[in-house]
């Protein structure tokens, strides 16, 4: 067979992986609101919440109890994510890995810090204030901050027809910030903080995708990935849920209280949704290039609002469809570009 | 020292010198790290595509697999590292300048 042809199977091949894994990430991201935004209902964390209002007030509860669903979103993802290199045989890799400090782990650990606090934070905050369908799409607008930082930091090849998609993004994610601003803020309920949460998600992700970036294209991504993980436990279960204990938050009660049967499957079906997300979107990136793996990831919106309806039944208002609309076409333009430009994700 | 640092920075410092096979290198890396079967040859050879992606190594020779030394009847690919990888490696595990 000649060179040439099987050049371009090869191609194909890795093309066609490439979108399948892709495709994985965005279902499993899409399912993971659907935890998320149940676990809020469930006990301990429903009386959490109505122990913290009484006393500090609605808004106060709403952030304390996103924290401490955020820490066990952490813990269980990591659960899945030790499961998985288990399985891989890669723990010798990852003690490998973490040894490497200045050249690895330090991005892992920085990335968690944006990655965890900020977006996923931000994403439990805005499912809690506004709603699930809010938080998938509001996150949407993560790789407008990604791939600029990712191009303006070390130098990420983004093409024109990529520019182009993400203007469709910032658009669509106006469409979904201001316009839910604006018909709450008619109606005098302006659910700000839930906002604010969305944005957190965005940029938070965005910024830990350039982070992590820096020290992925040189270590195994499986293990880049439960680091991360790692760092983010660290951050809440050593740093930041202990402090809000001494400050006399009852963290440990309702984090004890949690071993319930169905409070816990709802959270290992978050972890488990959300760890192989990032598995997933991250075997993607070496095939199809970060640009078009993050657009199809970015289905997920779609997924989510799919998922979040036939679940609960949550119309979504008319501003975050017509919002998540223009997100997904935005997407589209981005990973409908010809792949024989794709290669290399980076100029040399 | 061999097996000690991340697979990943060992491909790099294997393209190094005048580029080398992909089949060399999973040999090499199996062999140092004591990884066996093929599913950790699948696993090196994912390793050496994400790091030629991400624009630190790049093919310079390409031939078909004739006599099934990898795979019969697949590409094999001789890869050398980039400036980019050069100076991303000299951060990290070589030593250049």
């Amino acid at each position: 067979m000649d060179l040439k042809l099987l050049k371009t199977q090869e191609h194909k091949r890795r093309v066609k992986f490439g979108y399948m894994w892709a495709l994985f990430c965005a279902v499993l991201w899409g399912l993971w609101y659907i935890p998320g935004t149940v676990v809020w209902v469930l006990n301990p964390f429903d009386e959490m919440y109505g122990e913290i209002a009484a006393t500090n007030g609605d808004g106060m509860a709403l952030v304390i109890v996103a924290v401490l669903i955020t820490a066990f979103n952490a813990l269980t993802v990591m659960l899945a994510l030790m499961v998985w290199n288990g399985a891989l045989g890669k723990f010798g890799e990852m003690k490998r890995t973490l040894k490497e400090f200045h050249p690895c782990s330090k991005w892992f650990f920085l990335a968690s810090i944006f990655g965890g606090p900020m977006a996923i934070l931000g994403s439990f905050i805005a499912m809690g204030f506004v709603g699930g369908a809010f938080a998938a799409v509001a996150a949407l607008m993560y790789p407008v901050i990604g791939s600029i930082l990712a191009q303006k930091w070390y130098g990420e090849k983004i093409s024109k027809r990529a520019f182009l998609g993400i203007g469709f993004i910032i658009l669509g994610g106006i469409t979904i910030f201001g316009g839910g601003v604006l018909s709450e803020l008619g109606s005098g309920n302006v659910a700000w903080i839930g906002y604010l949460g969305g944005l957190m998600a965005a940029a938070g992700w965005g910024i830990e995708g350039a982070i992590a970036g820096k020290g992925l294209d040189i270590a195994e991504p499986d293990v880049g990935l439960t680091l991360r993980f790692v760092g983010e436990n660290i951050i809440w279960w050593i740093i930041i849920v202990p402090l809000l204990a001494i400050v006399g938050f009852p963290m440990f009660k309702y984090a004890l209280l949690a071993f319930e049967p169905m409070t816990l499957l709802v959270l290992i079906f978050a972890g488990i949704t959300f760890g192989f997300c990032y598995v997933t979107w991250y075997k993607s990136f070496p095939l199809i290039g970060v640009g078009r793996g993050q657009g199809i990831g970015n289905l997920y919106g779609l997924f989510a609002v799919i998922f979040i309806f036939l679940f609960f039944g949550d119309v979504p208002s008319w501003t975050i469809l017509l919002g998540g609309a223009l997100c997904l076409g935005g997407s589209t333009i981005m990973f409908s570009e010809d792949t024989g430009e794709m290669e290399s994700l980076r100029g040399d | 020292m061999a097996g000690n640092r991340p697979i990943k920075f060992r491909i790099l410092e294997l393209c190094n010198d005048n580029g080398k096979w992909n089949y060399e290198i999973v040999k090499q890396i199996q062999k140092e790290y004591n990884l066996k079967g093929n599913f950790q040859r699948d696993s090196i050879n994912f390793d050496i595509i994400e790091l030629a992606s991400g624009g630190m190594i790049k093919d310079i020779e390409v031939k078909v697999d004739e006599d099934g030394i990898y795979k019969k009847g697949f590409l094999l690919h001789k890869y050398v590292l980039t400036d980019f990888g050069k100076i991303r490696a000299a951060d990290a595990c070589l030593m250049y300048v």
